[in-house]
C-alpha cells in the first residue's frame, strides 16, 4: 500500500515533461513540421533552467528562461524547415545534435550542482501529510496542477476556434489553406515556436521541478518519448494526458521500487517505458488510416507544385 | 509571407550550382564551427596547428586520425546504405552496442578455435546488429510503423542491456568499475605498430570497396535509387522492392554491428560504457554530406576523424567539452542543408 502510493504520488512529475513536450509537438506536428529535434530543444531547456536558478534566479524564472532559450534553437529550425524548406527529418536531428553539444559545451561548469526547485503544493498551502489524500497532493507542484487546465484549453482552441482550425488545416492540406487566405509560412513559423516554448518548458521542468540539478543527457530519450506519444494520442491533446499518465507510471517504477528497497534488475527493468512506447506505437500504426495524422506532415508545400 | 508564390523548384539544378551550395553550406557551418570553437576558448591561431597539422601532417597525429575514422567510415556506410532506400536509421548505436556486446561475449568467453576468434567476433558483432535491426524493418514493412522512432528506442534498449551486463556479470573483478576484462590476444586486432592503427583497417578499406561496387557496378545500387527517388514507381515498374529494401536495411545494421567490433578489438580492447557513445549523429553526418556514396563516406570518415582527434586534444589542453564535436557535426549538417535551397529552388517573377 505504502509502496502504491509512494508510486501514484510521484506518477504526475513524471508525466509532465512527456505532456508538456507532446503538447507542442502536437501543434508544430499539426501544421505539417515534422519536429525530430524535441530532445535537444528539451536538453537546452533543461540546462537554461538550472543555470537560472544556479546563478540566483527565481525557480519561475528559470522555467521561462528555459522556454525562451529552447524556442530560440526552435527558431534555427523553423529557418531550415520552413523558410528554406529542407527535410525535416535531417534538420530534426541536427537540431537534436546543436541541442546536445550545445548544453555539453556552455553546461559543463553547473553540471552535478543541486539547488532547491520549485515549491510543491505541500509547502505552498501546508497540507497535512497525514492522510492518503494530503500525501499524494503535497508532493505535486503548481505547473502539474495547471496541466489538465493546460490541456482542455489547447484541445478547444484546436476544435473550437477559427485560429485552431486553421492550424489543423495548413497541416491536412496547405493548397486548401492557402486558396482560403491563411499564411503557411507565418502559420508553421509560429507552430514550430509554440513547439519549442513547451518543449523547453519541459526540459527546465525537468532539471528545475523535479532533479533541482543539471546533468548532461539528463532528458534521457524523453523528448522521442514524447515523438511517440503524439502518435498514439493521434494527435489529440486529451489523449496525450492519458498517453503522458501511462508513460510516466512505467518511468516512475524504476525509482519507486529502488526507493523501497526492492531487489530486481535496475537496467533490465529501465528498458520498460521504452518497450511499452515501441509496444503503443505498433498498435497505433495498426489503424493505419484512422491514425490521425496530419495529412501533409513532414512534406513541403510549394504553392506551384501540383498537390 | 515569404514569397511563396514567387518560389518554384528547379527541374535539374546544373552540377555547378549544385556544387557551389554545397561547398558554402560546408564553407559556412565550417566557419561557424571555428568562431564557436574560438569562443569556447581555442586561441585562432591554434585552429590550423590542432585540426590539420595535428591531424594529417604529423605522422602521430595521422595514424590516431586514421584510428579514429575507421569505425566512423563503417558507421556512415551503414547509415549510407539505408539512406539510399529512404529508411532512416536513428538506432545505429543500439546495433554498434549490441555488435560489441556479441564480440565480448566470444572473447571472454574464449568461444571456439584462438586462430577463429577474431573471425568469429566478427561475424557474430555483424549478425547481432542485423538481428537488432530486423524488427522496426520488419515491423515497418508489415505496419507501417515510422522507424525513426522504432530504431531509436532499440538504440536505447540496447545501451540499457550493456550497462546490466557491465555493472552485472561482466563486471571487472579485478578493478570492480562497470568495464569487461581486457581482452586476450587472439580476440584482438593485431598492431600495424604505427601508432594505434590496427590491423582492422584492411577489414574497412575492403568492406568500402565492395560497398562501392555493390552501389555503383551493381544491379542493387541501381534498385537502391529507383526505391530511393520513388518506392512506388519501383513498385509499380516491377523491382524487386522488398528485396532491395530489406538486403540494404539488414546491411545496415551488420555494419554497425561490425563498427562495435571493430572498436572494441581494434582500440579499447573491453567493454564499457563509453565505447559507443556519439556514433549515431557521426553517421548520419558522414552519410548525409558524402551523398551516401561509400568513396565519399570514406573521405569524409577520414575528415570526421581528424575532428574527434583534435577534439580529443582541445579537451586536454583547452578542457573543451566532448559536446563540441556533436555540436560541430550538427551545425554542419544544417548548414548544408539550408544552403541546399539556393540549388533546389529558384525565384521567378511572373511579368
Amino acid at each position: 500500500m505504502d509502496f502504491l502510493i509512494g508510486w501514484l504520488a510521484i506518477i504526475p512529475s513524471y508525466a509532465t515533461p512527456l505532456l508538456l513536450a507532446s503538447l507542442g509537438l502536437i501543434i508544430c506536428e499539426r501544421a505539417g513540421v515534422l519536429n525530430l529535434g524535441a530532445e535537444g530543444l528539451m536538453a537546452v531547456g533543461a540546462m537554461t533552467g538550472a543555470i537560472i536558478v544556479l546563478s540566483g534566479g527565481n525557480p519561475w524564472a528559470a522555467l521561462g528562461g528555459g522556454a525562451i532559450a529552447a524556442a530560440a534553437l526552435a527558431l534555427l529550425f523553423s529557418l531550415a524547415t520552413v523558410v528554406k524548406r529542407a527535410d525535416h527529418t535531417l534538420s530534426g536531428l541536427a537540431i537534436v545534435a546543436i541541442g546536445l553539444g550545445v548544453t555539453g559545451v556552455l553546461g559543463r561548469p553547473y553540471v552535478q550542482k543541486t539547488f532547491r526547485g520549485i515549491e510543491t503544493l505541500g509547502d505552498l498551502f501546508g497540507i497535512d501529510r497525514g492522510t492518503v489524500f494530503g500525501r499524494i497532493v503535497a508532493v505535486q507542484d503548481p505547473v502539474t496542477s495547471a496541466l489538465p487546465l493546460i490541456v482542455f484549453a489547447l484541445w478547444w482552441w484546436l476544435q473550437k476556434t477559427r485560429s485552431g482550425l486553421r492550424l489543423t488545416a495548413v497541416g491536412e492540406n496547405p493548397a486548401a489553406a492557402d486558396v482560403a487566405g491563411i499564411d503557411i509560412q507565418l502559420t508553421q513559423l509560429a507552430a514550430v515556436l509554440a513547439s519549442g516554448v513547451l518543449c523547453g518548458l519541459a526540459g527546465a521542468y525537468l532539471s528545475v521541478a523535479t532533479s533541482h540539478v543539471w546533468v548532461e543527457g539528463m532528458v534521457a530519450a524523453r523528448g522521442w518519448v514524447a515523438i511517440a506519444l503524439v502518435i498514439f494520442a493521434r494527435w489529440n491533446p486529451a489523449r496525450a494526458l492519458l498517453g503522458a499518465l501511462l508513460f510516466g507510471a512505467a518511468d516512475a517504477l524504476v525509482p519507486r521500487l529502488q526507493a523501497i528497497g526492492a531487489d530486481f534488475p535496475v537496467y533490465l527493468t529501465m528498458t520498460a517505458p521504452y518497450i511499452l512506447t515501441l509496444g503503443v506505437l505498433v498498435l497505433s500504426s495498426l489503424r493505419g488510416k484512422t491514425s490521425g495524422e496530419p495529412g501533409f506532415l513532414g512534406l513541403v508545400y510549394l504553392r506551384q507544385d501540383k498537390h | 509571407m515569404f514569397d511563396a508564390a514567387f518560389l518554384v523548384r528547379r527541374q535539374a539544378p546544373g552540377p555547378l550550382l549544385s556544387g557551389a551550395c554545397y561547398a558554402g553550406g560546408l564553407f559556412v557551418g565550417l566557419a561557424i564551427s571555428a568562431i564557436l570553437l574560438v569562443q569556447a576558448g581555442v586561441p585562432a591561431d591554434a585552429l590550423v596547428d590542432e585540426f590539420l597539422v595535428a591531424t594529417f601532417l604529423t605522422s602521430d597525429g595521422l595514424s590516431q586520425t586514421l584510428t579514429a575514422a575507421l569505425p566512423l567510415v563503417l558507421v556512415g556506410l551503414a547509415s549510407a546504405v539505408a539512406m539510399r532506400v529512404r529508411f532512416w536509421n536513428i538506432g545505429i548505436e543500439g546495433q554498434l552496442w549490441l555488435g560489441a556486446v556479441a564480440a565480448t561475449w566470444v572473447a571472454l568467453g574464449g568461444i571456439g578455435p584462438e586462430p577463429l576468434r577474431l573471425p568469429l567476433m566478427l561475424v557474430l558483432g555483424a549478425v547481432v546488429g542485423a538481428a537488432w535491426i530486423a524488427l522496426p524493418l520488419w515491423l515497418k514493412l508489415k505496419w507501417g510503423v515510422n522507424e525513426v522512432i522504432s530504431t531509436l528506442l532499440l538504440g536505447s534498449i540496447a545501451f540499457l542491456l550493456v550497462q546490466h551486463l557491465l555493472f552485472g556479470v561482466w563486471r571487472d573483478p579485478a578493478t570492480n568499475f562497470p568495464v569487461t576484462a581486457a581482452f586476450p590476444e587472439a580476440s584482438r586486432f593485431a598492431a600495424t605498430g604505427w601508432g594505434q592503427l590496427h590491423y582492422g583497417f584492411l577489414l574497412v578499406g575492403a568492406v568500402t570497396a565492395a560497398l562501392w561496387y555493390l552501389l555503383d557496378y551493381t544491379r542493387v545500387g541501381f534498385y537502391a535509387d529507383a526505391v530511393g527517388h520513388n518506392i512506388k514507381t519501383a513498385r509499380a515498374a516491377g523491382l524487386p522492392v522488398g528485396a532491395t529494401v530489406t538486403g540494404l536495411v539488414l546491411l545496415s545494421g551488420a555494419l554497425s554491428g561490425l563498427a562495435g567490433v571493430t572498436i572494441i578489438a581494434g582500440t579499447e580492447h573491453r567493454l564499457s560504457q563509453v565505447v559507443g557513445n556519439g556514433y549515431l549523429f557521426s553517421a548520419i553526418v558522414v552519410a548525409y554530406v558524402a551523398r551516401a556514396k561509400p568513396v565519399w563516406v570514406l573521405v569524409v570518415a577520414l575528415a570526421l576523424g581528424a575532428v574527434f582527434t583534435a577534439g580529443n586534444v582541445l579537451k586536454v589542453f583547452y578542457s573543451i567539452s566532448e559536446g563540441m564535436i556533436v555540436l560541430v557535426q550538427g551545425t554542419v549538417l544544417i548548414s548544408i542543408l539550408m544552403a541546399q535551397f539556393f540549388s533546389t529552388y529558384a525565384l521567378s517573377r511572373p511579368s
